[in-house]
Order: C-alpha cells, then structure tokens, then sequence
C-alpha cells in the first residue's frame, strides 16, 4: 500500500517576494484516494517566532471538504493564488522572527493529518542587531 | 516534505511536546468541570438559600406562634458557629397544631454568640409572636422574613466558575478539530466584521501595524503634530499617591494591632516582625511618591512635534523638542529608539522581554541650564534607517519605535520621557538599498 503524500510548490520556485506582489503554486496529493480525504486546507500565513508566545495570523485561508473532488483529487494539481499584502514583513529579529509561508493541511478519514509548507520571505528587513544597554 | 500527523508534538509552537488532540479535550473536561461545579454550587445556593428566602417573604402564611423553650444552637462539628432557636406552637386554620424549632427560613450557622443571644432574648417563653408557615410544608415555620446578603455574595464565587468554566468551554466546542490556521481564519474574520465600521484604511491597508490615530490627532504648535507622552507623569505621580496610601493605611492597621498587643502585656511578636517590611516598604513608597512629586513639579513639561505620520524608513522629517522648567542640566539627549517586546507565559506567571534593536542619538547637550519662561528648544532632521523593521502589534509580539527624552539633571537626578511613533514599511515596496 502507498503511503499517502502532499507537496507544496511555489510557482518559479521563488523564496522571496514584494509586498503587492502576486503569489500562486500549487499542491499535489499522491497515494490518496478521493474517497479517503475528509477535507482539504491551502494557507498563506505568517507567524512569529522567538521568545515570545507563537501569534499567527492567516492572509488567505480556502477549506474544500470533500463535496470539492475537484480540488482534492490526487490526479490533478490543486492550484492557490493571493495578493500578497503590504505587512507584516518577515523579520529575523533578536528575541522575534516574523515568518511567512504556505500550508497545506490535508485531513484523511479516520483522524489522520498531512502537512506540507513551503517557507518565503516577504520584503527584504536586513536582520536586526542588537543595541548593548 | 510531506510530513504525518504527530501524536506528541513540542511544548509551544515548533516546540510542543504533548498531543494537541489529548491536550484539547484535556482542557475541555477541566473547562466542563469547572462550568458543571459552579452550576451545582449555584443550584444548592438558589435551592437552600435564596428560593426559600423568596418563598418565606411571598408565599408563606401568617400565622400566630406560642414561644415555649428557646436557645442557642451550636453547629455539629463541634465549631464556633451559632444559631439561635425558638420552639413555638402554632395553629393552622383548620386548627392543626404543630410544634418546631424555627427562627429564620436558612437555618444558616454563623460565628458570634452573642449577637444569637440578642435575638434569642426578644422573644419571652410563655408569649405569642407572628410567624409564618409554608402552606406546602406546615411543619416549616419562620419568625423572621426578609432577604440576607451573604447568599448573593457567595453566589459570585460559582458564577466565576460557571464564566470561565463556561466560557472556556464554548472556546474549546469552537475549536476542537480545528486546525490552528483555520481557527486564526474564523477569528480574522470575526474580527474584521468586528471592526468593519471602525477600521481606519490605514489598518485595512497596513495589518499588524498599530493605528496611529493617538499620535497625529493633537496638532502641533510648530511642526503639524505633537507627539502623546506614553507614560504621563501625572498619571505616574496619581499611581504613586495611591500605591503609598495603601500600603501605609494598612501598614497602620498593622501597627496598631501590634502596638495594642504590646500595650495589653500580651505582646504578639509575629504581628511585630510582620509590621516592620511593611512600615518600610510604605516609607519607600512615600519617598517613591515625593520624589515624583518634586520630578513633576520642577522639570516641566518636554514637548516632541513631528512635520509627518507615520514615518517611512529612508525617508527625511523635521522634529522639533522643547523643554521648559527650571533647571541646570548635566545632559539631555533625545533618542530614536526600536525595541522587540516578547510576552510568555513562564509556568503560571506572565512575562515580558524587551530588545532594543536601534538607538540613534538625535540631539546632545551638555552642561547648560534652563530658565522659566526660557525652555530649550531644538529644531532637527531625522530619519528612520533604509531597511528598517516597521511597527508591528500581534497578541505575544512588538515591535515599537519611540523618541526618546533622556536628561540628567545636575547634582539631582535622571529621567526619561517617551514619544511613541509609528513606522510603516516603504511606499514603493522597495525594503532596503
């Protein structure tokens, strides 16, 4: 048997983009029937990393059940597409990382999750230094 | 990379160990339990305490006691917790006769003897008194009526369990078999309906970014806005007063108690040893105070106005600082400043770090002085840096720029005044050189 498996592409393979700019890929599901998905979710996000508790905030959220076979069918690539927007910008900070990336949450009949995401940087923040008290 | 389902994760983030599916239905049984025990604790209050109340005053009978033996009853276990206790015999219309032990309807224990011997002693064996029987259950009797406090005010101790247990329970239904992303979806959008008349374009257009509606909405009397002081020192010097008469007014009930002790010859020296961090600590909190006071009334105000808001990095500003008072300064600098501010949550308590990532000096003095009616004042150019971190507010994260008043005044002492400011990523979309 197949293990199931997702993948997450951006479309160029770009890891960088500009506040404004288009961003689109897609996402490919393998060694899963249609008949073993519950449901579907693509996310463009961003959340923070560091010493602080983890915030996240969602930019572009689309959940396709499974009445959707369209979107969730393991023959054809499922596709994403959002304008990205103006902040937050992703920022490697000192005690703070602001992180942005796509997710794609498969959930399989039976309680059982896939993942995948791709990492990209919104703006181009010079990484921060720190100032000695 | 695909990557399985995980049934034990990390603590927080990328860093959770536990289960989120057993850690999830964890907090929605304590959330259950503790909404179904304030719902039980409320039930007996309103059940034991407050419907008989109502009854006794609305529904009851009148009705004609005989008192024939009285006194005070002390409560089983044996503690300091009385009642008092009349027995009457009373008739009912058809004449029915029945005898009992009756005072009020809540047959409630409380401490103090002789307040019960008080009660007990208005009512004289051998004479009639009105009382009041349940026409469902004759056999209850009551000789006083009206409404008691204590119920309603113990009531607010399962009414906090049923808020949050209640309330973390909803959560929990709300997002059990969620995934994070689509819970923060659910909320954005609740949000944004929220928020839809209120939102400032600014917010639509820049998210994550505080509003700067606070700052720009006092305008200037030479450049176009005068910046908010983030902490005034009224409000510090108000916090100050109150912080010093409470803890003295209690370090004085302390020492009274203390004192008397000493003068009764039976002196309590754990009551005196407790009393001494307190005089002390209500001593530092008046000199606290007074030096405010003296900070407030001798170094007066500083001013900060801006020619624009927000602020773009790579971008030129005029600024402008003034500060009156009457003082001899050793030094006074004004700073732009941005700092990181993380909250965590550190087992049960909350804590906050701050970073700060830049710090360029605008202005310097040193050495001169500052008379009344002749404040200092200086006209500049700044910027903030090309490829600068913009302001940025989530739940547990910050990023803050402020101007900075740092003066240090001579043979006297420091202090600071900050300016909050908002900056905003380029226009262009062009983040760095």
């Amino acid at each position: 048997m197949i293990e199931p498996s997702l993948t997450v592409t951006l479309d160029g393979h770009r890891g960088a983009y500009r506040p404004g700019e288009i961003l689109s890929g897609q996402y490919q599901l393998d060694g899963a029937q249609s008949d073993q998905v519950e449901a579907l979710e693509v996310s463009v996000l961003w959340y923070t990393q560091g010493k602080g508790d983890e915030d996240l905030a969602v930019h572009f959220f689309k959940r396709f059940s499974k009445d959707h076979r369209d979107q969730i069918d393991a023959r054809h690539p499922g596709r994403f597409s959002t304008l990205l927007p103006n902040s937050p910008l992703s920022y490697e900070g000192m005690i703070l990382k602001i992180r942005w990336c796509v997710r794609v949450r498969l959930f399989l009949i039976g309680g059982r999750e896939l993942v995948d995401e791709r990492p990209f940087q919104l703006g181009h923040i010079p990484a921060a230094k720190s100032v000695p008290p | 990379m695909a990557r399985p389902f995980r049934f034990y994760v990390k603590k927080r983030g990328t860093r959770s160990t536990t289960s989120q599916a057993l850690g999830s239905a964890a907090l929605a049984i304590f959330f259950a339990a503790l909404f179904f025990a304030g719902v039980g604790l409320l039930s007996r209050i309103l059940v034991t305490l407050i419907i008989p109340e109502w009854r006794s005053n609305h529904q009851f009978r009148e009705a004609t006691g005989l008192v024939l033996k009285r006194h005070i009853s002390q409560h089983p276990d044996g503690s300091e917790n009385y009642r008092p206790e009349i027995l009457i015999r009373y008739e009912l219309p058809g004449g029915t006769a029945y005898e009992t032990w009756a005072y009020d309807v809540t047959r409630v224990y409380s401490s103090g003897r002789s307040d019960k011997q008080a009660i007990v002693d208005q009512f004289g064996v051998g004479r009639r008194y009105p009382c009041w029987y349940d026409p469902l259950n004759p056999q209850t009797v009551v000789l006083v009526r009206g409404y008691t406090w204590y119920p309603w005010l113990i009531s607010l101790f399962p009414l906090s369990f049923i808020t949050v247990g209640g309330g973390g329970l909803v959560y929990s239904i709300f997002a059990w078999g969620k995934s994070a992303e689509r819970r923060a979806a659910l909320t954005a959008r609740a949000t944004q309906l929220e928020l839809f008349e209120s939102a400032t374009p600014s917010a639509k257009e820049y998210p994550s970014i505080p509003g700067d509606a606070n700052i720009t909405n006092s305008p200037g009397t030479t450049l176009a806005y005068r910046l908010p002081v983030s902490s005034s020192s009224t409000w510090v010097l108000a916090t100050a007063m109150v912080v010093a008469l409470v803890v003295n007014a209690a370090a004085a009930v302390f020492a009274v108690m203390a004192v008397r002790s000493h003068l009764r010859g039976e002196p309590d020296w754990v009551l005196t040893l407790f009393v001494v961090p307190w005089l002390a600590i209500g001593v530092a909190a008046v000199m606290y105070f007074l030096r405010q006071l003296v900070l407030a009334s001798t170094i007066g105000p500083t001013t900060v106005e801006i020619s624009d808001h927000p602020f773009r990095p790579g971008q030129q500003y005029d600024a402008f600082l003034s500060q009156s008072g009457r003082l001899t300064m050793k030094s006074l600098n004004l700073l732009l400043v941005c700092e990181e501010k993380a909250t965590f949550q550190q087992g049960t308590n909350t804590r906050t770090e701050v970073r700060r990532v830049l710090e360029e000096p605008l202005v310097e003095r040193h050495d001169f002085a500052i008379k009344a009616g002749a404040p200092l004042e200086v006209r500049l150019s700044l910027s903030v840096p090309q490829g600068a971190m913009h302001s940025f507010k989530s739940g547990h994260n910050e990023v803050n720029w402020r101007l900075l008043v740092r003066g240090d005044v001579a043979d006297w002492t420091d202090y600071e005044r900050s300016f909050p400011l908002v900056v905003h990523p380029p226009r262009d979309g062009s983040d760095g050189p």
